[in-house]
This record gives structure tokens, C-alpha cells and sequence, in this order.
């Protein structure tokens, strides 16, 4: 245990130091790009910076690794406290895979908590959507949890298929095949009657797809899900701690966020009952 | 028929008509007789409306005088610490009975003792139309509030008293028994409120719950009581000679009162019933409860104080696991007995385990909690891949019933532990279209080894203001390609503007041909493409085919006309020395140089006429 956290500690250093190096680069750079004309020294300045960051990049990634695969060592050692506390700390510094919310998900579960597990899953679930085995552990999951919960509807379902990035990328290569197909037109003006079909098509999967993103990024915004992530926690008429008790929700209910205040979330479950619960006492996972 | 035997019937019932005068003389000898009838000799009685009263509480003291009047009652008198105050009276009375008639009045005292006791009320003397009439002494018992009422008391006069029954006598420490509580109160009294147990000793025993039971009516001596059971559950905690009660219950009746002063105005006949709130203490008896060690001899080793009768059922999942991977182990008691001390025992044999705290829900099917089900739930990780089973789960506990040790036993349960790394994948992931893709899946599949195309957190594209302007270059190099097709368009329809174009392209590229013919001294070549360059220029500027300009048109063509002097004088001297470099064609390439530089200026300055 204690080799461990040494091997965190050093590794925290080693990314602190990257991240220093990183703040240098952009210290050395910003006079270069502030500087009016391009000279050559500036030029070899930043390059050499730019070369820099890309290094400083590969030994922050190298630390990730590393720290994963101590954190899968604990999880084969059964233990799983200590696993989920290295994911999450890998998390902490804004490093995110699937592969990662997935197992800080497995170990937070066999950890005994639900609601921690339910987010992660969900979190990995907007990284890689249609991965057949974070979609079978989150059903497990939910199976354990008891009471209600404001599960996602059939077309949300069918909305998350595709990530939020999947489908803007989707949308704007078809985009500008539309506008490139609209382009040759204007310039070969003689293959206009041949692209016409295809210019036709393009542009009914563009208005399609900009559709289905235009939903699924309301839906992302709007749409976010309260997971609890304590047991028997009771939500309130209000959102203050003497406020009467409205129902009580269990580690793991997933609930849809109706309104937020300054460290209350206002919910409702799948039973319709709405209520406030402290904002510490929940993960908030973003629509599908 | 029906008509004629009813007009019959109500013709025999009609009674006969009196004549006024007539009915008048029957009452004079009716009110005569009664004044000749010989007078009833006076009596004069006491009673209590309950012989049996806490302190704090009072008494009624009622004084009937039958047959006369008494001539004079005092208003208050004490009486060996009972305190008599005349609340009210002469109620008068009149009777009639197979035609003797009976009058009687009625004196109320309210008795208030002063402290507990037995009390008498000894015999009162009244005069009552001349005789001395006295009465029977009255005895009065005022106890403690909580004490129990008196053994072997009367109590069919009591407005409300309590009793405590124990199912025997005999227990053992651990053991828990029901006690069953009565409280009782004269039906022709109500309840003001819900009566409440003020004191519950119990001296060795841990009270439990208390099951109230329904109201029912009994009969007790000649009174009818009102009969509220209830259950209290009580574990006996230690051994030696136990003591239990008296319990002692506070309620408030509204019992029926005959003082109604306050009433005469509204209730001159005493027609209405007449209640007043009246608080009670009642007490049970006490009791001693034998309460004997549990037997030393056949104690289980793994005993560890349960007190009953119980069964035992275990069961664990999941049984196909990995190394660390946990089992919940499920071990539920059920029975009678005192599941609060209810624990799980220790067990032996789980060296290749991890175990962690278990914990416990007591699920009750009896309102006093002692039957039900205790559910301990442990968790369990096997640490090595050599587990091969969990091992036996045994329970013991002493039944007083027969007053012997039983032990209960779960076998050992099989199972099957595969090591970290050789971690077989579940079905619902490894094989989808294998027969057991319906199978409900025992655990989670395992953690992902490869760490994966690594990312930073950052806000999805579309909230990227990059991404977003990135989709403007699409829409630009449509516009480009459209203003481009345009211009081509336009081009294509305005010849004089594509001669225009070409002519200025062929100037810049014969310009260039200029200094080339100057640098290598070549007149023939620069002078002719000199004058070729003059007459397309010009050509273009005047709108005439480019073979019919000569050095005419400078004087004739009027849109000449508006150009500088200076310009005109410059074609003129250019088309001169062309047609000079034909008959002296000899020249220096400096004196070329400066001619391709004159024609550039000339031509700069043709481009500037208006066509």
C-alpha cells in the first residue's frame, strides 16, 4: 500500500512538472506569437516549444498508463476501494476513456456503491455508446437498484447510439460533401445534371442528420439525469434541510433534474414525485 | 270484512266521553282520599356512589330522605379526614306505585379526603317531621395515587382498575414472554382521552413492545366494564427472583354527575345526562417471576445466548466467481424470541475468505416484535483461487420450551473460483449468439486491461466556437465558386470585356517579349511586335479589328479625340518609329530599352481612355 502511494505521489510530481513545463511553453511562446512579423528565431522559438508540449503530452499520457495499470492491479487483489480511489484520482486530472469510467465504474460497484457505478457507466456510455459490455454491467446495475427511476425513453435510447462528437462530425462531413457537391456544380457546370440526384440526396442527409444533432445536443444540455449516490437519501418540498419530506430516493435511483440552486437539485423519479435533494448527494450525468 | 272487523275493533277501544262536570268531581275525591290515606313512616338513607377512591379524587355522599324533609343539613362537615361540602339538594322526588304514592328529596355531598386510608362515615342523624331518623355508617377506602387497588377488593364498585397477567411464573434469562395487560372502566362512563401507561416497573426484565387489543365488554360482579387488553413483551435479562409491576395507567373518564347547579336554567327537569371529567390512577398487582439460569451442561460451543425457538436457511450468490470477487452470504433466522439480542455467531473455517462486517434486518410478523425473521447479510471474497467451498454455517440456541440446546446447520456450499487473470467472460459478452444469451447475467463483467485512446475533458464540438466556425469554410467555398461562375458567366457574355482582358494579357506578355528582343538586340522583331502591340491596344480601345489601325486613326477616330495631347503625341511618334525601323533598322539595345519603356507608359495610358 504504501509503495503505491509513492508511486502515485511520484507520479502526481511527474505530472506536475509536465503541466509546469507545459505553462513554460506557453509563457515562451506567447512573446513569439505576439511578435510582428515571423522571423526566424521566432519561428525556431516556437518550434521547438511546439515539440515540447508534444513531449510533455507523451509523458503525462505515460503516467495515465501507468497509474491504470496500478489501479487494475488493485482490482485483481480484490481491492476494490482502493481501485475505484486510483481511477477517480486519474480522473481528477482531467484524463477520461471509456476503458477508465468503465472500471472506475466495476470497482466502484464492488465497492457498494450503486449510485457512483451507475455514473461512471453513464459517463463511459457518452465516450463509446454502443460497447456491448458497459451496456450489459449497466443493466446489472440498474437491476440492483431499488425504488424508481427516471430511466431514459425509447428515442434517447436510439439517440445515444451515436455520441454527441460522433454525430457533429457526421453531420458536418455530410455538410461539406453538400457544399462541395454545390461547389463542383458552380464551377463544372456541365456535371450539374449528373450530380443532381446525388446533390439531392446529400442534402436530405444533411437536413436528416443536422435534425437528429439538433436533438441530441438539446437533449444533452436539457436533459441531464441526477444519479444518487447515498443511500435512503430524502428529497425535500424545498430546497433547505428543515423543508418537509417529499419521498426518499436509494443509492442509484436515477432521477431527471428539473432545476438547480446553489447546492440543491431539484428532481423527479420515475413515480412522478419531484422533490430538492443536496447537490452532494448526487452525480450529475448529462442527456444522452 | 277487513273494514267491518276494524270499525269493530276501534268501536271497543273508544274510550267514553266524560262530562266536564263529571271529571271534575272524580279529581276532588282523588286529591280528598289521598289526604285521608294513612302517612308513610320517614326513612332516611346515605350511600356512595363508590366505596373505593384515590387520593386526589372525590366522592359523592347522597342523603335520601324519604316520607318528609329533614329540618335542617349543615353545608359542610369533616369527618376523620374526609371533607364533606352540601353541593346539592333537595332534589324532590315523587312516586307512584300501585297507587301509593312516595315522595323523597335528595342531598349531595362531594367527599374530598385528605389523605390515603380506610375511612368511615360514621351513622348522620336527621329530624324529619319530628322523629330522629339515623342512618348506616359508610366505610370509604382512599389509596395512593398508583398503589394497586386492594386485594381481593370489590371491584365491580370501582369506576376503573387494571390488571397484569403473567403466563407463568417460571422463566428463563433470555427468555422473552407476553404479559397481558387489562385496564377496565364502568361501560356508563367514557373515555376523555387515551389512557396512558405512567409506570411500567420491571425489575430484571427488558420491556418490549406493547400491542394494544380491541375493546370488549365484560361483566364483572353486577357492573358492566369496559375491557381495553394489550400484550407487553418482556425478556427476562438476568436470573434470581424477578419483580414486575405495578403498572400504573393515568386515564380521564367522564363519569355521570348529579350536581346540576350550573344547569338549571337549561336542564330545569334534569332531563339531560350529566357527566364530569374525572382523572384516574389505576395499578396493577405485582408479581415475582422465578427467573433460572440457562442449563450449563450440553452447551454448544458456538452458543452465543439466543433465547427461543428458531430455524435457519442460508443462501449465498454468486457461487462462479473470480478471486476478490464478493459473495453475499444471506443467513435468516426465523422464529420467536428476542431478535434485538438476536446475533450472528461466529464461525469457523473462513481463512481463505475476506469477510466484512455483516449487517442485519429484523423483519417482524407480530406487533410485538418477538416473531419474525432476522436476515444477516455478509459479504465474503474468496482470496486465493484454492477456495473450493463456504464453509458449514451452524447456529444454536436454547428453547425453553423443552428446555434443551438445539444447533442448526447449513451445509457447505460449493463453489467455484476462477484466478484473476483466467477470468472467463460471461455469457451475455463472450457469446452472443450462444443458447445462454437469455440467462440473467450472476455479476459484472470484468474491468477493461487496455487503457484506450486517451482523451481530456472538454465540451462536445458543438459547443466548441473552433468546430462551429470550421462549418463557415463549406459555405465560403460555395460562395467563392459561385461569385467565380459569375464572373465566368458574365465574361462569356460581353466580348468587348474579354478582348479587353486579353488584350491586357497580351500586352503584359509582349511587354515582356520587349525587354527580351531590347537585351538581344534584336530591332526587326521588337519593332514588330511593337506595332502589333500598338494596334491591338488600340483596337481594343476604339472597337475595330486590330489589322485596320494605322497612324490615322490617332486624327480621325473620335474617341481619340478626348485623349491628352500628350498621349496622341506619343502613338504618333511610336507609329513613326516603327515605320523608320523599316528603313533603319540598325539600333542599340539602350535605345530599345527606353522605347519598350515609352510604349508602356503610352499603353497605361490608352488602357485610361474611355472606349
Amino acid at each position: 500500500m504504501n509503495v503505491h502511494f509513492t508511486k502515485l505521489t511520484a507520479s502526481r510530481e511527474k505530472r506536475r512538472r509536465a503541466a509546469a513545463f507545459q505553462n513554460a511553453g506557453a509563457f515562451v511562446m506567447a512573446p513569439a506569437l505576439r511578435e510582428a512579423s515571423w522571423t526566424a528565431p521566432a519561428l525556431w522559438r516556437f518550434g521547438i516549444v511546439f515539440l515540447a508540449l508534444i513531449f510533455a503530452g507523451n509523458i503525462f499520457a505515460a503516467d495515465v498508463v501507468a497509474d491504470f495499470s496500478a489501479a487494475n492491479k488493485f482490482y485483481a487483489e480484490g481491492k476494490f476501494a482502493d481501485a475505484a480511489n486510483a481511477y477517480e484520482k486519474i480522473l481528477q486530472t482531467g484524463a477520461q476513456s471509456p476503458a477508465l469510467l468503465f472500471n472506475d465504474a466495476n470497482a466502484e460497484f464492488k465497492s457498494g456503491h450503486l449510485g457512483k457505478a451507475i455514473a461512471a457507466y453513464r459517463q463511459a456510455e457518452q465516450l463509446a455508446p454502443r460497447d456491448a459490455e458497459l451496456r450489459a454491467n449497466l443493466a446489472f446495475v440498474r437491476n440492483q437498484v431499488q425504488g424508481a427511476s427516471a430511466r431514459e425513453r425509447f428515442w434517447q435510447n436510439w439517440l445515444g447510439t451515436l455520441t454527441l462528437n460522433e454525430g457533429a462530425i457526421l453531420t458536418a462531413v455530410l455538410f461539406w460533401l453538400t457544399f462541395g457537391l454545390f461547389a463542383a456544380r458552380q464551377v463544372r457546370p456541365a456535371l450539374a445534371p449528373k450530380l443532381k440526384g446525388v446533390t439531392r440526396i446529400f442534402v436530405a442527409l444533411t437536413l436528416g442528420s443536422a435534425i437528429v444533432l439538433g436533438v441530441q445536443t438539446a437533449n444533452y444540455f436539457s436533459s441531464a439525469t441526477a444519479v444518487v449516490t447515498a443511500d435512503n437519501v430524502t428529497a425535500r418540498s424545498g430546497p433547505f434541510d428543515d423543508a418537509q419530506n417529499a419521498f426518499t430516493a436509494r443509492d442509484g435511483a436515477e432521477l431527471s433534474i428539473l432545476d438547480r440552486r446553489e447546492g440543491w437539485v431539484q428532481v423527479a423519479d420515475g413515480a412522478g414525485k419531484s422533490g430538492w435533494l443536496p447537490a452532494k448527494q448526487v452525480a450529475v450525468v448529462p442527456g444522452a | 270484512m277487513v273494514e267491518d272487523l276494524l270499525g269493530n275493533y276501534f268501536t271497543r277501544r273508544r274510550t267514553p266521553k266524560l262530562k266536564p262536570g263529571l271529571a271534575a268531581l272524580i279529581a276532588f275525591l282523588a286529591v280528598l282520599v289521598s289526604g285521608m290515606a294513612p302517612a308513610r313512616a320517614a326513612s332516611f338513607t346515605v350511600s356512595l356512589d363508590r366505596d373505593t377512591i384515590t387520593l386526589g379524587e372525590t366522592a359523592t355522599l347522597s342523603l335520601k330522605f324519604e316520607g318528609g324533609k329533614p329540618e335542617q343539613l349543615p353545608s359542610s362537615m369533616t369527618v376523620s379526614n374526609l371533607q364533606l361540602v352540601l353541593v346539592g339538594g333537595p332534589a324532590h322526588f315523587g312516586i307512584n306505585i300501585n297507587g301509593n304514592s312516595t315522595t323523597y328529596d335528595t342531598f349531595s355531598y362531594v367527599v374530598t379526603p385528605t389523605q390515603a386510608g380506610q375511612f368511615t362515615i360514621p351513622a348522620l342523624t336527621a329530624n324529619v317531621g319530628g322523629q330522629t331518623l339515623t342512618s348506616q355508617p359508610l366505610k370509604l377506602t382512599v389509596t395512593q395515587p398508583g398503589a394497586p387497588p386492594p386485594a381481593g377488593g370489590n371491584t365491580d364498585s370501582q369506576i376503573a382498575f387494571a390488571r397484569l397477567t403473567l403466563p407463568k411464573k417460571e422463566v428463563y434469562a433470555g427468555e422473552t414472554i407476553t404479559a397481558d395487560l387489562q385496564l377496565f372502566y364502568r361501560q356508563e362512563t367514557q373515555l376523555a382521552r387515551e389512557p396512558q401507561i405512567t409506570g411500567a416497573p420491571a425489575d430484571g426484565f427488558t420491556v418490549g413492545k406493547i400491542a394494544g387489543g380491541n375493546q370488549t365488554a365484560v361483566q364483572i360482579g353486577n357492573a358492566i366494564y369496559n375491557d381495553i387488553p394489550a400484550k407487553i413483551a418482556l425478556t427476562a435479562n438476568k436470573t434470581g427472583t424477578l419483580n414486575i409491576g405495578p403498572v400504573t395507567i393515568s386515564l380521564v373518564l367522564l363519569v355521570p354527575s348529579n350536581n346540576r347547579d350550573a344547569d338549571q336554567f337549561f336542564d330545569p327537569f334534569g332531563m339531560l345526562r350529566h357527566t364530569m371529567q374525572k382523572q384516574f390512577t389505576v395499578a396493577t398487582g405485582t408479581f415475582d417471576v422465578n427467573s433460572r439460569p440457562l442449563p450449563v451442561e450440553n452447551t454448544p460451543t458456538n452458543f452465543n445466548g439466543a433465547v427461543g425457538n428458531y430455524t435457519l436457511a442460508v443462501t449465498a450468490g454468486p457461487t462462479n466467481i473470480t478471486v476478490g470477487d464478493p459473495i453475499t452470504l444471506r443467513i435468516q433466522i426465523a422464529g420467536r424470541g428476542d431478535f434485538d439480542a438476536l446475533r450472528l455467531p461466529d464461525q469457523s473455517g473462513w481463512n481463505g475468505f475476506k469477510l466484512f462486517p455483516p449487517t442485519s434486518k429484523v423483519e417482524t410478523s407480530d406487533p410485538l416484535g418477538i416473531e419474525g425473521t432476522k436476515t444477516f447479510e455478509e459479504i465474503v471474497a474468496p482470496q486465493t483461487a484454492d477456495v473450493r467451498e463456504l464453509p458449514q454455517i451452524s447456529f444454536s440456541f436454547f428453547n425453553p420450551d423443552d428446555g434443551k440446546y438445539h444447533t442448526l446447520a447449513q451445509p457447505a456450499t460449493r463453489l467455484t473460483v476462477h484466478s484473476a487473470a483466467a477470468t472467463p467472460l460471461p455469457a451475455i459478452a463472450a457469446n452472443k449468439n450462444s443458447s445462454s444469451e437469455n440467462q440473467t447475467p450472476q455479476d459484472i463483467l470484468p474491468i477493461k486491461e487496455n487503457l484506450g485512446a486517451l482523451a481530456t475533458k472538454s465540451s462536445p464540438l458543438v459547443a466548441q466556437p473552433a468546430f462551429l466556425a470550421a462549418q463557415s469554410v463549406p459555405i465560403l467555398a460555395f460562395l467563392a465558386a459561385f461569385i467565380w461562375r459569375k464572373r465566368m458567366d458574365n465574361l462569356a457574355n460581353n466580348p468587348r470585356l474579354r478582348r479587353q482582358r486579353a488584350v491586357a494579357q497580351l500586352v503584359r506578355d509582349g511587354l515582356n517579349d520587349l525587354k527580351k528582343f531590347a537585351a538581344a538586340n534584336q530591332p526587326d522583331e521588337f519593332f514588330a511586335l511593337l506595332f502589333r502591340l500598338l494596334q491591338e491596344q488600340l483596337g481594343e480601345r476604339l472597337d475595330c479589328p486590330a489589322s485596320a489601325i494605322t497612324e490615322n486613326v490617332i486624327d480621325e477616330h473620335p474617341v481619340l479625340r478626348g485623349a491628352p495631347k500628350m498621349t496622341l503625341d506619343a502613338l504618333r511618334e511610336l507609329f513613326q518609329l516603327c515605320n523608320q525601323a523599316r528603313y533603319a533598322p540598325v539600333r542599340g539595345a539602350g535605345e530599345l530599352n527606353s522605347v519598350a519603356a515609352k510604349l508602356e507608359q503610352t499603353l497605361g495610358e490608352l488602357q485610361e481612355v474611355k472606349a
